[in-house]
């Protein structure tokens, strides 16, 4: 076997790298990027057009599983596999869900796409609708996101009177409807199962694992839920190839993600970049580097615990594997910058209390540990009423509630707070010990 | 109760838009239509009562009760009045790094209401609320639903005044990065290799 | 599937829970959310454990490990809520580990943090899940230093249920029954997160099965309005016992403090009511602690009743039945009386040489049905057809209905009892509607819930049957091809069919052709042990109307009250002795010549037959009822007095004689009682009414009592007019007036209730034991109003 095999490129994981090209965020902030017009005039629902008229849906999942894409959500699970979970049709109406509902904290990448360029999302949903056979799409957005919301309603209006939602796409036999859904301000309809409730009508309290969205989904019936950057992706990676896409990353987290980068940076803004970018490139390259002195930053959404700001972390690649090596999660891809003078007991409070906030009160440790009791905990050292033992306390608590939950969002509160303790534990002493806290809150309110 | 017999049925007048939201959801998921509802009937009175929660049970086939516990899961549908302008000050990590917890204080002090209150007038509530998903444009000020971006105090200021002239400026959409327009947003070209605290 | 809990190997069948092979094996986890007969749903965290299975290689074998030649174990990373997990092959369940433990210690901990300390005058005090939960897995400090959440502590969710907000622990058991069991969801989580309430914007909970919520509260959160502050736990006598408020034969437990009762809850019985009773079986107990129950035995002197003793009341009864000749005393007893008491009239009336002897209210047509189906072939039926308003009649048959809609087999029982999380269920279930068509003369409460339902013209049983049977219809075509086609189908009968000979007999038809079986709702609690014993007059003209109308010269009536048709009582005043056995003075009382304390149904120690044809036994709670007795009590004293010892003078006498014709043991009954067969006794001779403006109709509260029943009074408004609202306006009436009536001769008062499922022209109201289920005449020019409803300004 003396094939010489072609030297594969050096996969592209720097926005320095000149083959690096913007893609998905490509018009966004773009004037009038969110029309029908433009999205055409720009090679727009080429990628939908391609797949229903050329390839066959199993062939469009095997696409997407080659490109390596994992979703964007959060939890990163690959989303080719995700497609194919889907069981064999059988006549029941199948749907295609696009969790529009981002509320991580530090999370901001969706709403650019939503609000600017809603097509790309439509076509996207429209190769994941005939990539699984499922002919009606939910699209679950946010309340708050008022003018994505009209915007994508516009968009599906136009894109059904341009015939590119309805019956018969690209002349075709395949139909494909939108279902736009409008969200009223809960975080917990992030999660697949509760934003399934939500949509049906019901208290959008998590559901019951197993049955899984593709058994029993939106309405009971069979269902994929994918992240609306996971959807968009699907425009590009179909349009260019999976290798195009895989061409980027590294070896375990392909293609590109979407920073988002908050708190004291020069150039605070979501960043398209690819996968196995050091995290120092992304806040200094891009973001510009910090207005101040920065102790900590947060990987990808508030949920995911903090790393200390120091070079250990800094060059540490951007993927999934290193970063849960370090003891995070990749997450949203929100990196938030927490400045050196920021008391942590005080931001770990905030970040409490929108856990706190929106616990949907099912099960016992969210609704009595997390709404309740450490909030009061927080509360308690911050009016500097702390004592011996609370700090030891608040690791019990915590301990209590970690694994112990119906569903993530407990952790997503216990995983900061221990993080938090783990890295800035003479922050907690401090306060409990001197009455107040170390750093003393100080405006940052631009004038 | 004397209230329910008096007032009119919202959707009486409604019908086409009544329709069009039934007609959005398949005749099996009829009651995905509460939430659009009260939506419909909340952008008009500023507020979801009693009388229109049994309406829109009465429509959708489901208890009254059921409705009021969709309804009472989320933030934002209001079961009393809420003021003309309705300030919805991000106060999450992010926001808050930027300030927002002093914006709050500033526009307490200047409207003279605490998180939660409508005055007398009805012009303003205001609200402390949770993440506006605005983060790299913090601090965030939702005004109904029109976000106003990186409100410094001057804005904060300026955009007061207007409300009580009764105006509503357009929304602020301020950007670095590639959500300004990827083509604005490449990366530096010195590499800032230190900054770290080790 | 073998799966070890502890040092314990069990064998279980695929699909049972952890929680249930944790139970099985005899080991113990805390649990508040999950409860019988209802979804699990991994709430409340309580029953946490570590728990890890084996797993396959690609090839399908174990993967090993390799130290102990074993298939290997991998856990999972966190303890799990055994009641939502399923049981797997080779599953190892430990309970004991110190990371359960904490799990467990830490999840009471956080149940506690805001539940008030106020068991020392808490109802629920002493038979408290949370209380005993605590005790055995808590720790005996708090490390909650904060004030606990504050909320309404006596916020009435209706006239019969009180909910204290701030005992609340959330575990959704009230929230999940209302859709899960009677499928009215009235009750609901409001706010989110740490706000979470459960709360309601129906006024006074509108399902007819609401209080079983407080049974399943496993916290003094919500409670029984009508006991609460009324005692505690390790205070009340617990008796079991069977209901004898309709046919069905559910279950109670009385809860009886210092010679009273103060509450009525669910008992379990798999096979009948499972854990769950109807309102009016669970709030109608209050007449019986009535402070104007008759005590003594009461006897007319000068015109007067005066209090006498038995042995004085009996020797004036025992004279006057010498002065009769054969066949002239009549004899009555209600149709809840029991089995026992049943026997002992007989008994007496064959010593006294009298075919006059029935019981009533009873219809036209025997109750006893050749094909009877159970309560689970009905919970399990592929059809079923109601031609009834089951949910009055007998409200349990509701209840299981609504089983078979779900299509979830009862579950079968296990080493501890019914399963604890039956993984089967699930929250929001589909429901089968199109197995349930019902027919009724008026919209009755299961229309709600059925795919095919008809409200026919009053009296015109037979002509719906008719097209039933003859498919002459596509609506009764289709019904009769679905229960043609249905493996199992029922058709439940009620009194509307029953009061017409031709209208069951053409339904027992329609059973023949179709295969189907027959559930007959008989009209009281022992409708069908008193006919299968032919506690029935010897020839129709000695029916119990017949006694009323002349055929008797002396009359012994038990539980009746006839005298309130005012041609009666007239008729009644020609008796040479009337001898009432009853609770309290009435319009017949007023006119006896001796008058005899009666037990009630739940001072009773006897045997009922519910209508599935099941044996079952009535314990006597320890109540304080005078000098009363049930009818063998009075056999016995009569027996005393004429210097005879009969058959039937005690209870255990009459089981002796039952036992010869039943070949059954009734002292040795298990819980959930025997089916026995049956033969039908001779009914015929009852005439109805088939004209009139106004119909009797079934009601689940008992009208009879529901003036002593002060907190049903208040939560139903009193026995209710209901006619359409186009009729009230024509005859001058509104909500809430309350009027007096002449009904069929009965003067009755009446609360006004216009409603759209009432049929124009058509009036309804609730039947009495004397007044049962038919067509009648409302006297129009009779309507006094006694109360004018407010106007609301």
């Amino acid at each position: 076997m003396s094939d010489a095999v072609a030297e594969k490129p050096k996969a592209i994981t720097s926005r320095h790298d000149p083959r690096f090209e913007v893609t998905l965020y490509k018009y966004i902030g773009v004037e009038n990027s969110h029309t029908l017009e433009f999205y055409q005039s720009h090679g727009g629902y080429e990628s939908a057009k391609k797949a229903i008229t050329s390839m066959k849906p199993v062939d469009v999942v095997e696409e997407m599983k080659k490109s390596g894409i994992r979703g964007r959500g959060g939890a990163g699970f690959p989303t080719g596999l995700k497609w194919s979970f889907m069981p064999p049709v059988d006549g029941r109406q199948r749907y295609i869900v696009c969790n529009a509902d981002e509320s991580e904290p530090g999370s901001c990448k969706d709403r650019y796409v939503l609000e600017d360029d809603p097509h790309q999302l439509i076509e996207g949903m429209i190769i994941a609708g005939y990539a699984i056979s499922a002919t009606k799409g939910v699209l679950y957005i946010r309340g708050e996101y008022y003018l994505g919301y009209e915007r994508l309603y516009k968009a599906i209006q136009d894109a059904k009177a341009a015939g590119l939602l309805g019956k018969n796409l690209f002349g075709t036999d395949f139909e494909y409807e939108i279902i736009l859904h409008r969200g009223a301000g809960a975080y917990i309809c992030g999660e697949e199962s509760a934003l399934m409730n939500s949509f049906e009508g019901f208290r959008a309290n998590p559901r019951l694992k197993p049955p899984f969205p593709a058994q029993a989904g939106v309405y009971s019936l069979p269902t994929t839920v994918n992240n609306v950057t996971s959807l968009a992706s699907a425009v590009h990676i179909i349009g260019k190839g999976a290798d195009w896409f895989s061409g980027m990353g590294t070896d375990d987290s392909k293609g590109f993600h979407h920073v988002q980068v908050s708190g004291p940076a020069k150039r605070r803004g979501v960043y398209e970049v690819p996968m196995g970018i050091s995290y120092r490139e992304i806040i200094f390259d891009l973001a510009g580097g910090p207005t101040e002195e920065v102790k900590a930053f947060i990987p990808g959404g508030s949920s995911c615990p903090m790393f200390p700001f120091t070079d250990q972390y800094l060059d540490m690649p951007m993927e999934y594997a290193s970063v849960a090596k370090a003891g995070s999660m990749l997450g949203t891809g929100g990196i938030m910058l927490i400045p050196q003078n920021k008391c942590m007991v005080d931001a770990l409070y905030n970040v409490v209390r929108f856990y706190a906030h929106e616990s949907c009160g099912k099960c016992t440790p969210c609704r009595e540990g997390v709404s309740t009791w450490l909030p009061s905990m927080y509360k308690k050292m911050l009016a500097g009423l702390g004592e011996k033992g609370d700090l030891e306390l608040l690791e019990d608590v915590s301990s209590n509630i970690r694994g112990r939950s119906f569903c993530p969002l407990a952790d997503a509160c216990i995983m900061p707070v221990q993080a938090s303790i783990k890295h800035f534990r003479p922050e907690y002493e401090y306060i409990i010990e001197h009455g107040k806290s170390m750093y003393p809150r100080q405006s940052r309110w631009a004038d | 109760m004397v209230e329910l017999e008096t007032l009119k049925p919202f959707f009486a007048e409604r019908q086409d838009v009544l329709n069009e939201i039934l007609g959005r959801y398949p005749d099996y998921g009829r009651r995905s239509a509460v939430m659009p509802l009260l939506w419909e009937v909340q952008r008009e009175e500023r507020q979801v009562n009693e009388a229109r929660i049994h309406e829109i049970a009465e429509i959708l086939g489901i208890q009254p009760t059921e409705v009021k516990g969709v309804m009472s899961f989320y933030s934002t549908y209001h079961e009393h009045a809420i003021g003309k302008y309705h300030l919805q000050i991000c106060s999450t990590l992010a926001c808050s790094l930027a300030g927002s917890d002093e914006m709050y204080d500033f526009i307490s002090e200047e409207t003279g209401l605490v998180n939660g209150e409508t005055d007398r007038q009805g012009l303003f509530s205001i609200q402390k609320v949770e993440c506006l998903g605005s983060c790299t444009t913090a601090p965030v000020l939702q005004v109904n639903d029109t976000y106003y971006e990186r409100v410094g105090k001057s804005r904060c200021q300026t955009l007061l005044e207007a409300f009580r002239r009764g105006e509503m400026p357009e929304p602020w959409r301020e950007r670095y990065g590639d959500n300004e327009g990827a083509e604005k947003a490449k990366p530096l070209q010195n590499t800032i290799k230190t900054g770290g605290n080790a | 599937m073998k799966v070890k809990v502890n040092d314990v190997e069990l064998d279980l069948a695929p699909g049972t829970s952890a929680i249930d092979a944790v139970f099985a094996a005899g080991y113990d986890v805390p649990y508040f959310c999950s409860q019988e007969y209802m979804s699990p749903i991994g709430a409340c965290r309580m029953c946490l454990a570590v728990v890890g299975a084996p797993r396959k290689e690609r090839d399908g074998s174990w993967t090993m490990d390799e130290a102990t030649g074993q298939p290997k174990i991998f856990y999972f990373p966190n303890p799990m809520a055994t009641c939502t997990t399923a049981i797997m092959e080779g599953m190892v369940i430990d309970t004991l580990s110190d990371v359960t433990k904490k799990a467990q210690g830490g999840m009471m901990e956080m149940h506690l943090i805001n539940h008030p300390l106020d068991c020392p005058t808490c109802d629920k005090g002493g038979a408290c899940e949370l209380q005993d939960r605590a005790y055995e897995y808590g720790s005996g400090h708090s490390r909650f230093i904060f004030d606990k959440r504050h909320n309404e502590k006596h916020h009435a969710l209706s006239e019969l249920i009180t909910l204290d907000r701030e005992r609340c622990i959330h575990c959704k058991r009230c929230v999940r029954y209302f859709e899960e069991v009677p499928g009215d969801e009235v009750l609901d989580f409001i706010e989110r997160g740490g706000h979470t309430f459960i709360g309601t914007v129906e006024e006074g909970l509108p399902s007819n099965f609401s209080g079983n919520i407080t049974d399943i509260c496993p916290v003094g959160a919500l409670l029984d309005t009508t006991s609460r502050f009324r005692g505690r736990n390790w205070e009340y006598d617990h008796t079991r016992s069977t209901s004898l408020d309709d046919a069905s034969g559910s279950a109670i437990t009385i809860d009886a403090r210092t010679g009273r009762i103060e509450r009525i809850k669910a008992a379990l019985n798999t096979q009948v009511n499972k854990n769950w009773i109807d309102d009016g079986t669970r709030f109608g107990h209050e007449y019986a602690a009535s402070s104007d129950r008759i005590k003594t035995p009461m006897l007319r002197k000068n015109g007067k009743l005066e209090p006498v003793t038995w042995e004085e009341a009996t020797l004036f009864i025992s004279e006057k039945l010498k002065k009769l000749s054969d066949n002239q005393l009549g004899i009555a007893l209600r149709s809840d009386a029991t089995l026992e008491e049943g026997v002992a009239a007989k008994s007496l009336a064959e010593y006294l040489k009298t075919g006059q002897i029935d019981h009533y209210p009873r219809y036209a047509s025997s109750v006893i049905s050749a094909n009877p189906a159970s309560f689970n072939d009905l919970a399990t039926a592929g059809a079923i057809f109601v031609m009834a308003d089951a949910t009055e009649e007998v409200p349990m048959v509701d209840l299981r209905i609504k089983d078979a809609l779900k299509g979830v087999t009862p579950p079968t029982l296990m080493a501890h009892g019914v399963p604890i999380a039956d993984l089967r269920l699930k929250e929001r279930m589909p429901r089968k509607t199109n197995i349930l068509s019902v027919a009724a003369p008026y919209r009755v409460d299961l229309m709600k819930y059925a795919a095919h339902s008809m409200v026919y013209p009053t009296g015109t049983e037979v002509e719906v049957l008719k097209q039933i049977i003859d498919a002459s219809t596509d609506a009764g075509k289709a019904l009769k091809e679905s229960l043609s086609a249905a493996e199992k189908a029922v058709i439940v009968l009620g009194a509307f069919v029953l009061n017409s000979a031709e209208a069951s007999k053409l339904a027992d038809d329609l059973a023949k052709a179709t295969g189907a079986k027959v559930m007959k709702l008989g009209a009281m609690a022992n409708s069908f042990g008193l006919e299968s014993q032919d506690v029935l007059p010897a020839k129709a003209d000695y029916s119990y109307p017949n006694m009323l109308s002349g055929s008797a010269k002396a009359l012994i009536v038990s539980g009746l009250n006839p005298a309130q048709n005012a041609e009666v009582a007239q008729a009644l005043l020609k008796l040479e002795l009337l001898v009432v056995h009853d609770l309290f003075e009435n319009e017949t009382t007023a006119l006896a010549h001796v008058v005899l304390p009666a037990k009630s149904g739940y001072e009773k120690e006897g045997t009922v037959v519910n209508l599935e044809g099941r044996y079952l036994n009535v314990n006597p709670a320890p109540v304080d009822g005078g000098q009363a007795v049930d009818f063998t009590g009075f056999v016995k004293e009569l027996g005393d007095a004429l210097n005879e010892r009969l058959e039937g003078r005690s209870v255990r006498s009459a089981r002796r004689l039952l036992k010869k014709s039943l070949e059954l043991d009734l002292s040795e009954l298990p819980l959930e009682g025997t089916i026995a067969s049956a033969k039908a006794g001779k009914v015929a001779g009852l005439k109805t009414n088939t004209s009139g403006n106004a119909l009797l109709v079934p009601s689940m509260v008992r009208s009879e009592y529901l003036n002593r029943n002060a907190h049903l009074f208040a939560s139903t408004g009193g026995n209710a007019l209901r006619l359409h609202p186009a009729d009230a306006a024509s005859h001058n009436l509104s909500a809430h007036d309350v009027i007096s009536v002449s009904v069929g001769g009965f003067k009755r008062r009446l609360s006004v209730q216009p409603s759209e499922s009432v049929p124009e022209g058509m009036m309804l109201l609730p039947a009495l034991p004397d007044q049962p289920v038919g067509l009648v005449q409302l006297d129009l020019n009779s309507i006094k109003k006694e109360q004018v409803a407010l106007e609301v300004a």
